[in-house]
């Protein structure tokens, strides 16, 4: 069998801070080849004893960056991997990755839509990926995301998010608070609801391709409410993760 | 049994078959996540990618996201690599998918 997937050592070109607990990674890669938007790479980390661990992190570049590829990663205090990122690693170190992952949970254009794009926290990473490679293409599929963060230090892309909007009338971006909304906030400040998820989906209505992605529980309640509102299950992607950042 | 506190664990711990394309993908030399799965227990079709998965073990286990069937297990010795399906009837790959 041809192994299709080979562990490659990246190199760091560029690091840069989103949020207090996130930052970007930009990845230069020897074999670089163009992803689907929405996949991922593993990533593993091997201890001078030799002792490895691995996690997976979503693509937030699109396809378009030819060469070159950018991780955005939460830290999650007690994890294995994402200090390291976060508090080791500088601009031309390296790291193992195998990549790119997966084909389920993946939008481009060709697919077209109308699109929903649902993000807890860093699972808003894939849904940029799609975003990102929206506007580099000039589609003009809509385009929606429903947003959810603790506060308004925690948006990661918000200047960006808000800059696609300002620029595409097709696209528009929802944000809701869970603990502490910004100054004079005025919209949704709740977690995400069936209530919620009906307003942004309306004026699609069960046309929409709906791609979810966030921790485990913002999954579950989403994905259930979708199948309430008898969204076809076909036009429902998720991808769920774990607490500790898997 | 599971008491309530390790079934919500357990829940809040759940990732998706997404989440194990990379080891599907390394087993089966292709993209498996869009690869169909028919459940041994309830018969019902999901896309592997959608699959319930349980990685924080020493194995991965893939449950059926709609009878919680084991569908498959996974375990990755230093020397071997185990896929135990016996939970699934079939897997059903196409050259697209």
């Amino acid at each position: 069998m041809v192994p299709v997937l080979e562990w490659q050592a990246g190199t760091v070109t560029a690091i840069r801070g989103e949020t207090r607990q996130v930052k970007s990674f930009t990845l230069a890669l020897p074999k670089w080849m163009a992803h689907r938007p929405g996949q991922h790479y593993d990533v593993r980390l091997t201890a001078p004893d030799g002792y490895q661990t691995q996690r997976s992190y979503s693509i937030a570049s699109p396809p378009e960056r030819i060469g070159e590829l950018e991780l955005t990663v939460e830290r999650i205090p007690d994890g294995e991997v994402s200090p390291y990122l976060h508090d080791v690693l500088m601009p031309g170190d390296q790291f193992e990755v195998r990549g790119p992952i997966g084909g389920y949970f993946v939008w481009d254009v060709s697919l077209g839509g109308p699109l929903v794009l649902v993000g807890g926290g860093s699972g808003v990473v894939p849904l940029m990926a799609m975003l990102r490679h929206r506007a580099v293409q000039h589609s003009t599929v809509p385009a929606r995301i429903l947003y959810s963060s603790r506060s308004a230090e925690d948006v990661i892309y918000r200047d960006e998010l808000d800059g696609i909007a300002a620029a595409d009338g097709t696209f528009e971006p929802f944000y809701t608070f869970t603990r502490q909304p910004p100054a004079g906030w005025t919209g949704y400040r709740r977690r995400i609801d069936a209530a919620m998820l009906a307003e942004v989906i309306r004026p699609f209505d069960k046309s929409a391709r709906v791609y979810v992605c966030g921790p485990t529980l913002l999954v579950e309640a989403v994905a259930n409410a979708l199948v309430q509102m008898e969204l076809p299950i076909e036009q429902i992607r998720t991808e769920r993760f774990g607490p500790s950042g898997a | 049994m599971m008491n309530n506190d390790q079934t919500d664990m357990n829940t809040a711990l759940m990732l998706d078959g997404n989440a194990v394309a990379g080891q599907l993908e390394q087993i089966f030399g292709r993209d498996m996540t869009m690869a169909i799965a028919r459940c041994a227990g309830c018969a019902r079709d999901a896309r592997m990618g959608a699959l319930m998965a349980f990685i924080r073990g020493p194995g991965v286990v893939l449950r059926c996201p709609a009878c919680q069937n084991a569908i498959a297990r996974i375990v990755e010795t230093p020397s071997a690599t185990y896929l135990e399906a016996r939970g699934a009837a079939y897997l059903r790959m196409t050259p697209q998918t």
